[in-house]
């Protein structure tokens, strides 16, 4: 007789670990179902973020962020280093470490909350069983039933036919994060989130980085103020990144050669690397039988309702392969909520104060509506700006790009919005969050106190300016 | 006990006069924010 659980998740990444950990808290016995395999042939927890993804790129994001601090921007402090010397194997492994300490951290979470930790492939059979192919050896798949079953299988990056990967010359952003030496010529399909962190960590250790993205647009999501900001940052630091720029193809010889097509006619190119980064899918591969019944979407994402209810009673699914944004705090967020609704609590997310953050240099961060969206679904707004280059903590760090940008309703002074692109944006949004969840008004944030001198004084002026009165501008 | 105010809400409260405890909060948890205060007072003008 198979062991039977209160719940069983498929899939050990931000939305099912979470899940699985929330679920144990609240006293139900509780199995995680995980496949994925680290790089060195071991089972390892946190799925896409911890292993190939939000962690490893912060981590080199930032060791590339240091170099190139030494290398560029310490003599305007006068502070003389000499020659610098990169060592890329050192910078790689240090990324390894922190991730393999971090995926060893939610295997002893799971050891203290008395998690099963099933190794292998789960998938959905009828009547709330999951079957479990393990990752090792030639053990037979075992069948085990759950009260509850949680799926959060994630997703995968989206391969494009014009630009097979060769697991080499070119990658997707798993590979971006594997490099033993800087490429000289590093070619990216996609401009987005992932195409600018990788791009950016890789042009600061010396590539010479071209962005090819198909849309005429820069960061459609983004406010378009805020985009255009950043723009002239990423230029300024020598990302070329190319508009209305399609890859036709991509070929591996000496080099790579990528032709693609622009509003100049066909072009092509030579790269010393290619990184495939244009979208990412959701992973249903081999997850459940027909007769499970689960039903998708048509755009291939497991179909849920407001509380990730599936049709099945009884199944859940979170994070990447339901709707929304494919945020890690999103899945963590709903894991939790769908744990505190089996055991009979209330939960929800606000998908409304979602925070979104983009860690390139300077970076951006948002929540809420854009000036776009709102113009376009008619809402009447007033917005306030505060240039980072017009506060003195921004002054004396010598990190003076960029802006923070607040929307709040015409009338009832609502926040709706705000926008940041600059000095740790990815902090400074949260503050945002927590008014926008209290329902705050652009007022609250400019009558709210803010240490002098730090960077969320931009917030608090950006706030004043809304109503024309930020102290530190001409209104 | 007297309602929990934001900054804002304070600020109109006190301009305006008003007793807070009169006005209804669509806030999480009941709490008034900026807009409840602006629609008491369209209220109170139209009557």
């Amino acid at each position: 007789m198979a062991k039977s659980y209160d719940v069983i998740v498929i899939g050990g990444g931000p939305a099912g670990y979470v899940a699985a950990i929330r679920a144990a808290q609240l006293g139900m016995t509780t199995a995680v179902v995980d496949e994925f395999v680290y790089k060195d042939g071991e089972p390892s927890l946190g799925g896409t973020c911890l292993n190939v993804g939000c962690i490893p790129s912060k981590a080199l994001l930032d060791s590339s962020e240091q170099y190139h601090k030494v290398s560029h921007q310490l003599a305007a402090h006068g502070i003389k280093t000499g020659s610098v010397e990169l060592d890329v194997a050192t910078m790689i492994a240090r990324k390894d470490k922190v991730v393999k300490d971090l995926t060893g951290g939610i295997a002893q979470l799971f050891k203290a909350n008395k998690i099963d930790w099933l190794q292998g492939h789960g998938k959905l059979l009828e009547g709330k069983q999951v079957e479990v192919t393990p990752t090792a050896g030639k053990k037979k798949p075992q069948t085990y039933s759950a009260e509850n079953v949680i799926i959060a299988t994630g997703s995968k990056p989206i391969d494009i036919d014009a630009a097979p990967l060769d697991g080499d010359r070119i990658v997707n952003s798993d590979g971006a994060l594997e490099f033993t030496e800087v490429p000289k010529r590093l070619g990216i399909i996609g401009a987005g989130v992932i195409g600018l962190e990788m791009g950016s960590v890789w042009s600061r250790l010396g590539s010479k980085v071209v962005l090819l993205e198909a849309q005429d647009d820069f960061l459609p999501a983004v406010d378009g103020r805020v985009a255009k900001a950043a723009l002239k940052e990423f230029e300024k630091q020598g990302l070329d990144i190319r508009f209305g720029a399609r890859v036709t193809n991509a070929k591996v010889g000496k080099n790579v050669t990528v032709h693609y097509e622009d509003k100049d006619g066909k072009q092509s190119m030579q790269l010393d690397k290619l990184i495939v980064s244009v979208g990412r899918r959701p992973n249903t591969a081999d997850l459940f039988t027909e007769d499970s019944e689960l039903l998708l979407d048509e755009r291939g994402y497991i179909n849920v309702d407001e509380n990730c209810r599936t049709n099945l009673p009884g199944v859940f699914a979170v994070g990447d392969v339901v709707r929304g944004p494919m945020l890690a705090h999103k899945g963590s967020e709903e894991g939790v909520m769908v744990a505190e609704l089996i055991a009979g609590k209330p939960g929800h997310v606000n998908y409304d104060t979602i925070p979104w953050v983009i860690y390139t240099h300077p970076e951006i961060a948002w929540a809420g509506k854009t000036e776009q969206q709102l113009k376009s679904a008619g809402v009447p707004f007033r917005s306030g700006t505060f240039n980072f280059g017009a506060t003195g903590r921004a002054r004396a760090m010598e990190e003076t790009a960029g802006m923070v940008k607040i929307i709040a309703h015409a009338e009832t002074d609502r926040i709706l919005g705000v926008h940041i692109v600059g000095p740790q944006a990815s902090e400074l949004i949260a503050e945002a969050v927590v008014a926008m969840e209290f329902h705050g008004s652009s007022e609250d944030l400019a009558r709210i106190i803010h240490a002098h001198p730090t960077l969320s004084e931009a917030v608090h002026e950006a706030a004043l300016s809304v109503s024309k009165r930020a102290i530190h501008k001409a209104n | 006990k007297p309602p929990e105010l934001s900054p804002a809400v304070r600020r109109l409260v006190e301009e305006h006069g008003l007793d807070a405890a009169a006005i209804e909060g669509s806030g999480p948890g009941g709490r008034i924010t900026k807009e409840d205060v602006l629609q008491h007072l369209d209220g109170q003008e139209q009557s």
